[in-house]
């Protein structure tokens, strides 16, 4: 029992160090040649482009239900005139970072996971090692520049269709002209709001790419292993983005009140 | 004079947990030599390739290619001599998300500051070698697995090393397959590479090996040229050639 307990205690400080040592190198790997422009772009229509759709979708549903929520809710206090400000904020703070990258975690995260973890277990990964390159350079670089570029824009979107489903639900249901909604949604909503948010995101596409890349490097047991691996990985983002959302809003609420 | 080792592995020992594959190996390789390493299943010859170029790390002894040390080196520091050692994978180890062309391409993108027609140009010559000529487009999926073991070879060789290792290219392959494997092999020969040969085939390895190792227990059990093998009155050998009998 207590060697179970300190063999896991050892795995998970060992993980911690690892996935470390992964973030140092492929820093060091951003910032020098040779670079994989093509790759990156090849990264950037798979992660971003290809999750714009599903993107969309959830945006335009979040600020739907959020307004439709808050405007019953406010309007038992007469508050319905603040139904676009509350919405506003609460969606480009936390929601549609939270959403769009717990979503991003879920479909390229296991994406990642499953294409470097079935290439690691068919010594795909040792080639490329065995032809003097560095697997860090080739398949998590771009990867990981690919989130961080996509993961804030899909978020953008997500938050700018989060709002004008808001302008309609508020338009349709509680007769707030969208000329109104706008102009209470800028007087709330400040750049910092919406940057913080977007900053967010940044740390959360290095999370999930580093995570879900950690995990293909050290996948084994051929298909069954891959399978293991990526209800991991989206099991282990997620946590970690919804633990670091709480530190990161702390963060900047103390840098920005 | 002795002749100087081009490649030595010196006390080399490794160990998976508590399951000891490597107790104290030790070999020369020289130039233009062609080492057969033969061992029943499990008993650390593909481990022992993997060693030498860096993919495992040893536990004790030293790797020494041209007089240096490379058992300790960094990734990056390995990264140049990976292109004078070159692995060939049992399964070919293609990237499958990529054609042959681009296979094959791959390390003369990485290594080297040729144009993409010489680049093109070379990738066909080395198909012509293998006997693959016109499939570049072709991807892994498309290819047999002898095609694929080919294909594998022919990247290993495509930077022209000095040593390669082949990681049982002819195990699972029917006749015909195994007679382009090993002409491939002996042309590659004829230029002067050295190599080390790890197999089951016994008759692939007489024909190619200039000398033939087995290992056993963690050990090199037994070292000579493969007329010395065939005489060999050593147990270990006998058992060796009993148990291919067998499994033919």
């Amino acid at each position: 029992m207590t060697a179970g307990i300190t063999k896991k205690i050892h795995d998970t400080v060992f993980m911690i160090g690892e996935l470390g040592y992964l973030g140092v190198e492929s820093i060091k790997c951003c910032l020098t040649r040779p670079f994989y422009f093509s790759k990156l772009m090849e990264q950037i229509n798979l992660l971003g482009i290809g999750s714009l759709s599903i993107t969309i979708v959830i945006g335009l549903v979040m600020g739907l239900v959020m307004t439709l929520q808050f405007g019953f809710g406010l309007a038992k206090f007469g508050g319905t005139l603040y139904v676009p400000g509350v919405v506003a904020l609460s969606l480009t703070r936390e929601m549609a970072p939270i959403f769009t990258s717990l979503l991003v975690a879920g479909r390229i995260g296991s994406g990642i996971t499953a294409e470097i973890g079935s290439m690691n277990v068919t010594q795909q990964v040792d080639a490329i090692r065995a032809l003097g390159t560095s697997p860090i350079r080739v398949l998590v670089v771009p990867r990981l520049l690919a989130a961080m570029i996509s993961l804030p824009l899909l978020t953008a979107v997500s938050n700018v269709l989060g709002i004008l489903g808001g302008m309609v639900i508020c338009s349709v249901e509680f007769h707030i002209p969208p000329g109104f909604y706008f102009q209470r949604v800028f007087s709330t909503v400040k750049l910092h709001d919406f940057s913080s948010g977007l900053l967010k995101t940044v740390f959360f596409a290095t999370v999930i790419t580093l995570v879900a890349c950690y995990k293909g490097f050290n996948t084994t047991e051929g298909t069954k292993g891959v399978g293991q691996s990526t209800t991991w990985v989206v099991v282990v983002s997620s946590i970690l983005i919804l633990i670091s959302d709480f530190f990161l809003s702390k963060i900047f609420l103390l840098l920005l009140v | 004079m002795e002749e100087k080792a081009l490649l030595e592995l010196k006390n080399i020992g490794k160990s998976f947990d508590k399951n000891v594959v490597h107790l104290d190996i030790n070999l020369k390789l020289y130039q233009n030599e062609t080492l057969g390493l033969l061992g029943g299943s499990g008993t650390g010859k593909s481990v022992l390739l993997r060693e030498i170029v860096g993919l495992e790390y040893v536990d004790h002894g030293e790797v020494i290619y041209h007089d240096q040390p490379i058992q300790n080196l960094k990734e990056i520091d390995l990264f140049k001599i990976r292109t004078k050692i070159s692995y060939s994978f049992q399964n070919g180890a293609l990237f499958d998300s990529q054609n042959v062309f681009d296979n094959l391409a791959y390390p003369l993108f990485e290594h080297t500051d040729l144009s993409l027609e010489e680049i093109s140009a070379k990738v066909a010559e080395i198909l012509g070698l293998i006997g693959l000529e016109g499939s570049e487009k072709l991807m892994p999926s498309d290819l047999s697995g002898g095609m694929q073991k080919r294909i594998g070879m022919a990247r290993a060789i495509i930077l022209e090393p000095e040593i390669i290792l082949y990681d049982e290219p002819t195990a699972g392959l029917d006749p015909s397959n195994t007679q382009n494997i090993l002409s491939v092999m002996e042309k590659l020969k004829g230029t002067g590479v050295s190599s080390i040969f790890v197999t089951h085939d016994i008759p692939a390895a007489l024909k190619i090996c200039d000398r033939i190792l087995i290992l056993y227990e963690g050990k090199i059990a037994f070292s000579g040229s493969p007329r010395e093998f065939i005489d060999s009155e050593n147990p270990i050998v006998k058992e060796f050639f009993l148990n291919s009998i067998k499994e033919v």
